[in-house]
C-alpha cells in the first residue's frame, strides 16, 4: 500500500473530519460563486460567457498544481502521477477502476457516461454539485434530485454494474 | 465597485475560478492523505462517488449487504457531501438567499429520475465532472474523453433548450 502523509490508522480518524471540513468550505464558496461545471460549458455555448467555464479550467489547473506540489514533497503518495507516460497504451485508466474490463470498454463507458451526464445535467439546469447547492437554497426540485442520486447509487451497484460487466468484454 | 471593495474576501469568493483552484489544491492534499488508507487515486473530491460511498456505506451497515464501495470507504466514511450541504445551507441563510421554491409533483418526479440517471451515468464514467477534471489533472486520458463527451452532451442539450425556447417564442 502506498504511503501518504499519515499512517493508515491515523488516516481513518482524520479523513472523515477533513472531508467534512473541505466539503463545508466548497459548499460555502460554491453557493457564493455559483460554481458549476456543466453550467460553465452551457454558458459558453449558449451565451459565450466564460465566467463559470474558467472555474472548471481552474479546477483542472489547480488540481495539477496541487498534485505536482505534493508530489514533490512526498512522491510515494502519488504512485501513478504521469500515468500515461509509463504505459504503452496511454488510454489505460488509472488503477482502481471497477470491474476489470478491457481498455476499449472503459473508453466506451466514458463516452456513454459523459454524454448522458452532460445531456441530463444541462436539461435539469446543473451538474450534481450545483443541484446540491440549489437544494440547500431551498429549491425542492433539487432536493428530489439529491434523493435520486442516493437511490441511483444503490441501483447502480445492485444491478447496473453487474449488467455492464456481463455485456462488455 | 471601488478598487478596494473588489479585493475584499467576500467578493473574491464569488469568482468561480478561485473556487476551482481551491478545490483542486485541497483535493490533492486530501489525496495525499487517503492513499495510505487504501483509497483510489485522484479521489480527493467527487460529488457522485462520495455520495455513492456515503449511501452504500449506510445501506451496507443497516442491511448487512455488500454493495460496491471505494476501498477508502470500506474502512472510514468520507463526509464531503454532508459538508457541502452544511456549507451551502450556511451560506444561503447567512446571505438571506434561502427561499423555499415549490414545483409540480411531476417536476419532482422528473428530477428524481434525473438524479438516478445522472448518478448512473457518472459512475459508468467513474467520475462526476469534478473528479473527471481531477483525474485528467492526474494524467488519465480516459477522463479527458469523458470531459469531451460531457461537452458533447451539453451541446446536444443546448440545442434542445434553444429549440424549446424558439418554439415557445421567448427571445
Amino acid at each position: 500500500m502506498a504511503d501518504g502523509f499519515l499512517t493508515a490508522s491515523t488516516a481513518i480518524i482524520i479523513i472523515p473530519l477533513l472531508t467534512l471540513a473541505l466539503g463545508t468550505l466548497i459548499g460555502y464558496m460554491a453557493q457564493r460563486s455559483g460554481f458549476c461545471s456543466i453550467g460553465g460549458m452551457r454558458d459558453l455555448m449558449m451565451f459565450k460567457h466564460t465566467r463559470l467555464f474558467f472555474g472548471y479550467l481552474a479546477l483542472i489547473g489547480g488540481g495539477f498544481l496541487g498534485y505536482f506540489l505534493f508530489w514533490i514533497i512526498i512522491p510515494s503518495a502519488f504512485p501513478n502521477f504521469f500515468w500515461p507516460l509509463t504505459q504503452s497504451n496511454p488510454l489505460t485508466p488509472i488503477p482502481g477502476a471497477p470491474g476489470g474490463l478491457s481498455i476499449i470498454s472503459y473508453v466506451i463507458l466514458a463516452i456513454i457516461g459523459g454524454f448522458g451526464m452532460g445531456l441530463i445535467g444541462v436539461l435539469l439546469g446543473g451538474c450534481p454539485l450545483r443541484q446540491i447547492i440549489m437544494g440547500t437554497e431551498g429549491n425542492l426540485r433539487s432536493i428530489f434530485f439529491i434523493l435520486g442520486l442516493a437511490v441511483g447509487a444503490i441501483i447502480f451497484h445492485a444491478w447496473v454494474i453487474k449488467l455492464v460487466v456481463m455485456i462488455l468484454p | 465597485m471601488t478598487k478596494e471593495s473588489k479585493y475584499k474576501f467576500s467578493n473574491i469568493i464569488k469568482i468561480p475560478a478561485f473556487l476551482g483552484i481551491i478545490i483542486g489544491f485541497f483535493a490533492a492534499l486530501i489525496q495525499a492523505l487517503i492513499i495510505s488508507a487504501g483509497g483510489p487515486e485522484a479521489y480527493g473530491f467527487c460529488v457522485a462517488c462520495h455520495t455513492r460511498d456515503l449511501v452504500n456505506g449506510f445501506f451496507n451497515a443497516f442491511t448487512g449487504d455488500s454493495l460496491g464501495l471505494a476501498p477508502i470507504s470500506a474502512v472510514t466514511p468520507v463526509l464531503t457531501i454532508i459538508g457541502v450541504i452544511i456549507g451551502g445551507y450556511v451560506a444561503a441563510t447567512r446571505n438571506k438567499e434561502f427561499k423555499i421554491k415549490k414545483a409540480k409533483p411531476l417536476i419532482y418526479f422528473l428530477y428524481f429520475l434525473g438524479g438516478i440517471a445522472v448518478l448512473n451515468f457518472a459512475l459508468l464514467l467513474g467520475a462526476c465532472p469534478y473528479r473527471a477534471a481531477l483525474r485528467f489533472a492526474y494524467g488519465d486520458f480516459v477522463a479527458l474523453i469523458g470531459i469531451i463527451s460531457i461537452a458533447g452532451g451539453v451541446a446536444l442539450g443546448v440545442l434542445i433548450l434553444l429549440f424549446i425556447t424558439k418554439r415557445r417564442g421567448f427571445k
